[in-house]
């Protein structure tokens, strides 16, 4: 092979050919080209008549010039010309291919396949077979070992069908196949690592280099394998940490929290520093968003480890304490309610209030600290409560032991037992271990909880049973009544707990046992009770090596629930969701890696980065080169003959001189319409919005959400075209810190981060607009959710005078302006749109501002074609038709103004309601 | 040949052939309105017929009828009574059937054209036409157009040979007229044999030079490789351009000479390009034969 920098000739000597050229040049030369014929009735007047000047005809230059280039072109073609061409393998012995292809493969698996096919293909060319060794196994089955020796035809099948995995690898198992295998002989190994240390990777490499040569491929520090850890519960704050291997540049990306829908909760960028290990993500957010969260990723990371799956474990539940907010009073540690609340505020969100009010918004747990008697409507609704599957805990007190009734798990003894005090025999008593069936088994019994006061369940058959806790004594502390369902089936739970939830009867509130407690108790609400041991956890969908969530392979293995949480992922259990009825859990991979270090190597082996250039094989490109000269050659020679006519010479040139200019309009068209979406001057805008509807975005200066604005309202305005009278002429994006807005009815504002406060001239100039009877429309884009850009609205709207709003009312005027809609989806379906309160008075009726935060643009955003850009989610492309109809509404509403409130109309809706 | 191709070969040429006459007999009325106007007017109502006696007339030819109703005797006198035979003839070679470049017609259409419009002019005027080498006798009428237009028809066919460049040697009637059509590139001598056999017959003859423009202009450069129509050698020139000149003489040669030979036997030349008009070239041969003495 002859390399000459970039590009090399596979057979070289093939190019000694090029060296014939200058005879073809003689020949080619001294050959004239054959004369045109032409028939000619008066032939016998030319006859014996000299030309005055006989030149020798010739070949024209352009034409021997052309005709040896095609001459070079083929014999340059028949060397086999190849850019960036895989390097020779060094040796003769077979090629090792060894791929760390476990859960950090993901990343930038593409890369390790190039160098893959390249290494066979250079194994290839020299006529060397292969040895394919992968360090993660394909399932359960054995362990991975290196392969027999392979063809290359075979050893690329074996790597077209080698994938990443998500469980990590086995190094020490190939280290053991690898060290029995027979002795090849000089043996060339590639080692595609992931730049991750474990024990064995040093001996694996020493085996190596001992059975020969040993290259490794080692990630760019930039692109080492992430882990992102299963989240910890902070306060409201899921708080994910993010690991890599020590590397020495930042890292930086973006943690975002999806549902069980694929809707994004929540994003937080973050940046891992140079030299630094990893760095921890807090997410806040709300609570109900928090328990619909289903997926943890970081963005465009590939990976399993850049996935962690989440279960009910770590979502928060609504309590409910009835009772009185703890205060700021200055005697708080008198207050039940301040030690629920300092126990619970760590894992579930706090509601207080009374228990109509409570019930009312649906909580997980009712917690009723030391009450007198229920009315029996309070009990009929608790009882109504237990039976959809909710948890109430009731703790004891003086209120309750004085005036027992009838909603407890056991009878009980009226009156309280005093375990201490000067009448008393008896002592504060410790709580026993509790019983193995009870819920909170297993908890740590710390020996200093004692209990002074109680109420005393009364003897009885089921009281046994019903027990959860005792005290030393073997009286009851925690007793529990299992509630059904109207259908029979297990529902929610009673639980009583037989001292106070203070510090009055007993130190337990005091202690961390009680926080686990109540972790134990509210973990028990709607269906989140751990399955007993023996259930299995099947497998419901798994994670592929890319990080995907897909189908559960038949492969993957159910998981025993008693040791679910000690299980780590594994070729029989992949990373993902198991079942058992109505439990779900999520298997992380993260566990199952344990800490990171850089590959440390011995020394004086080679290593190589995994960017590589494509191989290009300039054969083909040289003889289609070759194969147009010889078209355009045929085309020379024929017109020197005069075979082609003048006609077709000039249709030729008109076609050659199409296909030339093609690409050059093609090019200046684009570049045309780029021109016209840059920014205007005013005046132009002015001019052109003059002269048509438009509608109006802001321009945010982030080109990908001005990008989006702009095909959203271009979509509106198609559709508007087709279903209405308004015929908008298109979108425009204005500044308003220099744009005249009178132009616009409805301007659309996406809020995002990088987004400058306008400047006071501009707020002057918005208030204006507003005053005048011109609508905004603020898109946060957050789906409501996590209220990403909820701060950047308020500084961008911080200098607009901006009415009192409320939220859509059913009889708003954009639930019927052309559509019949009760809903206002875009994007995302998000609830809450708001507008001002009702004013027929001023500018029609029309809100000046509406706020939502449905991401309207982007459901709206069509492609030249007219086809979506973004999936709507949840509901798809019914969802977008919504989405369309709203836009539709919300023109017409700035358009018309209160025309569509008209009493006129009122029947004929009515009717179509069907009310 | 079956009846049913014999009449396919006849339909698909009658069917060729009203254009053909169509397209002739409007060149010829284009002509005819020109010249002859005036003698379409009846005969037999117009006195500049009848002229007075004059002493030396015969006798015979007094129309009594006008005599008697005038003092003098006046005797009618018949222009054109007796109708001329013209002989028509088309050169029938395949070099005749030659054009340059596709926006002018072939020299043999361009004389077909030019030989039927001619026919044409002169039924109407009352002669008696007939193709030099056709088979039917001379005639008179529209009837005889048509055949005469199918008889040229015939020799549309290409012939190789040098002879059919040159007109063939028939008995024709004494006194008649003759025009003959072709691109007389032939060799002054040969021409000169050819019409030879003429001479004594034929009153008063035309020649009708019709050539394509190239052969007068020889438009070509460069290498080119000059091939016949009759199995001629070829002729390979490096340079056209560099002949022109002389090529030009010598087909201004060819056509002085083709006037001297013509003025010596008595007949006339009329060169004719077919990328100029048909009507010119037809308004002067017939202008020629229009001059001819009536009988």
């Amino acid at each position: 092979m002859l390399t000459l920098g970039p590009l090399s000739f596979l057979q070289p000597w093939l190019l000694l050919g090029l060296a014939a050229l200058p005879v073809l040049y003689w020949l080619i030369r001294a050959t004239p080209p054959s004369p045109r014929n032409v028939r000619f009735p008066a032939l016998r007047l030319l006859r014996d008549l000299q030309p005055q000047e006989e030149t020798p005809a010739r070949t024209p230059w352009w034409l021997l010039v052309l005709r040896l280039v095609l001459v070079g072109l083929i014999i340059i073609a028949c060397a086999g010309p190849v850019v960036n061409p895989a390097t020779g393998l060094p040796g003769s012995g077979p090629v090792l291919l060894l791929v760390d292809n476990g859960w950090s493969a993901g990343r930038d698996w593409p890369a390790r396949q190039a160098i893959l096919s390249r290494a066979i293909d250079a194994a290839e060319r020299a006529d060397r077979s292969l040895l394919a060794a992968a360090t993660a196994a394909d399932g359960p089955g054995p362990p991975p070992a290196v392969s027999g020796l392979m063809r290359p035809a075979d050893a690329r099948g074996w790597a077209e069908q080698l994938g990443p995995r998500p469980w990590p690898g086995d190094r020490a198992a190939l280290l053991a196949s690898i060290a029995e295998m027979p002795d090849h002989g000089g043996l060339e190994t590639l080692w595609l690592s992931d730049g991750l240390d474990d024990p064995t990777a040093a001996d694996l490499a020493q085996t190596l280099q001992r059975l020969g040569r040993l290259t490794v491929y080692l990630p760019e520090a930039g692109e080492v394998p992430l882990v992102l850890d299963a989240p910890q519960t902070e306060g409201g704050d899921l708080v994910f940490s993010v690991r890599r291997p020590a590397a020495a540049v930042e890292a930086a990306g973006v943690v975002r929290l999806a549902g069980d829908d694929g809707r994004i909760l929540a994003r937080q960028p973050f940046t891992i520093a140079a030299e630094s290990d990893g760095t921890d993500v807090a997410l806040s957010l709300p609570a109900e968003a928090r328990n619909r969260a289903a997926l943890a990723t970081i963005e465009d990371l590939e990976g399993a480890g850049s996935v962690v799956l989440v279960d009910e474990r770590w979502r928060r539940r609504p309590v409910a304490i009835v009772g009185a907010a703890p205060t700021d009073s200055s005697q708080p540690l008198l207050s039940e309610t301040y030690y629920l609340d300092r126990a619970l505020a760590p894992f579930a969100e706090v509601w207080y209030g009374d228990l109509g009010d409570l019930l009312a918004r649906g909580p997980a747990v009712v917690i009723l600290p030391d009450s007198g008697q229920m009315t029996p409507d309070e009990s009929d609704r608790l009882e109504a409560f237990m039976a959809e599957g909710g948890v109430v805990l009731r703790f004891a007190g003086p209120l309750f032991a004085a005036n027992p009734d009838a909603l407890v798990p056991v009878p009980l003894r009226a009156g309280d037992r005093t375990l201490t005090g000067a009448l008393s025999w008896t002592t504060p008593q410790p709580l026993a271990p509790f019983p193995a069936e009870s819920p909170l088994a297993g908890l740590d019994l710390p020996d200093d909880v004692l209990i002074e006061r109680q109420v005393l369940a009364q003897p009885g058959p089921l009281v046994n049973a019903r027990t959860w806790a005792r005290l030393a004594d073997g009286t009851p502390l925690v007793t529990a009544e299992r509630r059904l369902a109207a259908d029979g089936a297990d529902a929610g739970w009673l639980v009583l707990v037989h001292t106070t939830a203070g510090a009055d009867w007993s130190n337990l509130p005091l202690s961390g046992l009680f926080v686990d407690m109540l972790r134990r108790i509210v973990a028990l609400s709607a269906g989140v009770a751990d399955a007993t041991d023996t259930v299995a956890l099947r497998p419901l969908s798994t994670l592929d090596g890319f990080g995907r969530l897909g189908e559960a392979g038949a492969a993957a293995m159910p998981i025993a629930a008693g040791t679910f949480a000690e299980t780590l992922a594994s070729p029989s259990h992949p990373p993902g969701f198991y079942e058992a009825g109505e439990t779900r859990r999520a298997l992380n991979l993260a566990p199952a890696i344990g800490p990171l270090e850089p590959l440390a190597l011995p020394p004086r082996i080679p290593t190589e980065g995994y960017a590589i250039e494509a191989e290009l094989d300039l054969l083909p490109l040289l003889l289609a080169a070759a194969m147009v000269l010889a078209i355009v050659d045929l085309l020379a020679s024929l017109a020197l003959r005069g075979l082609l006519t003048i006609g077709t010479r000039r249709g030729a040139t008109a076609l050659v001189l199409a296909l030339l200019l093609v690409p050059v309009l093609g090019g200046a068209i684009p570049a045309q319409a780029q021109a016209q979406g840059q920014s205007m001057s005013p005046e132009n805008l002015a001019l052109l919005a003059a002269n048509g509807t438009y509608l109006a975005y802001v321009v945010t200066g982030d080109p990908e959400v001005d990008a989006i604005s702009q095909a959203g309202l271009d979509g509106l305005s198609r559709v508007l075209t087709q279903r209405t009278a308004v015929e908008p002429e298109g979108a425009l994006g204005v500044d308003p810190e220099y744009d005249e807005l009178a132009f616009f009815s409805l301007l659309y504002w996406p809020i995002t981060e990088d987004q400058p406060t306008p400047s006071a001239d501009a707020f002057a100039r918005l208030n204006d607009y507003l005053l005048q009877g011109g609508t905004i429309l603020f898109d946060t884009r957050d789906a409501g959710i996590g209220r990403i850009y909820e701060a950047d609205l308020r500084r961008l709207t911080a200098g607009l005078d901006i009415p009192p709003l409320s939220p859509v009312a059913p009889d708003h005027v954009l639930t019927r302006a052309f559509y019949l809609l009760q809903t206002f989806p875009g994007r995302y379906a998000d609830e809450a749109l708001w507008v001002m309160d009702a004013d027929e008075t001023v500018n029609d009726g029309v809100s000046p501002v509406i706020i939502g935060a449905n991401d309207w643009a982007a459901a709206w955003a069509m492609d030249a074609v007219g086809n979506p850009q973004f999936t709507a989610v949840p509901g798809g492309e019914w969802q977008r038709e919504m989405a369309f109809r709203f836009g539709i509404n919300l023109v017409m509403y700035v358009l018309t103004g209160n025309y569509k409130a008209d009493q006129v109309h009122v029947p004929a809706i009515l009717e179509r309601l069907g009310q | 040949m079956t009846a049913a191709t014999l009449h396919g070969r006849a339909e698909a040429l009658a069917s060729t052939l009203p254009p053909l006459l169509v397209e002739a007999e409007r060149v010829a009325a284009v002509v005819a309105q020109g010249v002859h106007g005036r003698r379409r007017v009846g005969v037999g109502e117009s006195f500049w017929q009848f002229r007075q006696y004059e002493p030396g007339d015969p006798v015979q030819r007094i129309d009594w009828r006008q005599t008697a109703k005038r003092d003098q005797p006046f005797l009618r006198q018949l222009e054109w009574e007796a109708a001329q035979t013209v002989y028509l003839w088309r050169a029938a070679d395949s070099g005749f059937r030659w054009r340059s470049t596709k926006s002018t017609p072939t020299k043999a259409d361009r004389a077909g054209l030019l030989l039927l419009a001619l026919a044409s002019l002169l039924n109407g005027a009352g002669e008696r036409v007939a193709l030099l080498d056709g088979d039917s006798p001379p005639g008179l009428g529209r009837a005889d157009l048509s055949r005469l237009a199918m008889d040229l028809q015939r020799t549309e066919a290409g012939d190789d040979s040098p002879a059919a460049a040159l007109p063939p040697g028939r008995a024709v009637q004494a006194h008649a007229a003759m025009v003959l059509f072709s691109d007389w590139l032939a060799p002054l001598p040969a021409i000169e044999s050819a019409l030879a056999a003429f001479q004594s017959k034929v009153d008063h003859g035309h020649l009708v030079q019709v050539l394509d423009p190239a052969e007068v202009d020889l438009p070509y450069a460069g290498r080119i490789r000059f091939n016949g129509f009759h199995n001629e050698t070829t002729v390979t020139l490096s340079r056209v351009d560099t002949i022109r000149q002389a090529y030009q003489e010598r087909i201004a040669a060819q056509q002085d000479g083709l006037r001297a030979l013509a003025r010596a036997a008595g007949w006339q030349l009329h060169c004719h390009r077919t990328d100029q008009a048909p009507e010119r070239a037809l308004l002067s041969v017939f202008q020629a034969l229009a001059g001819a003495p009536a009988v």
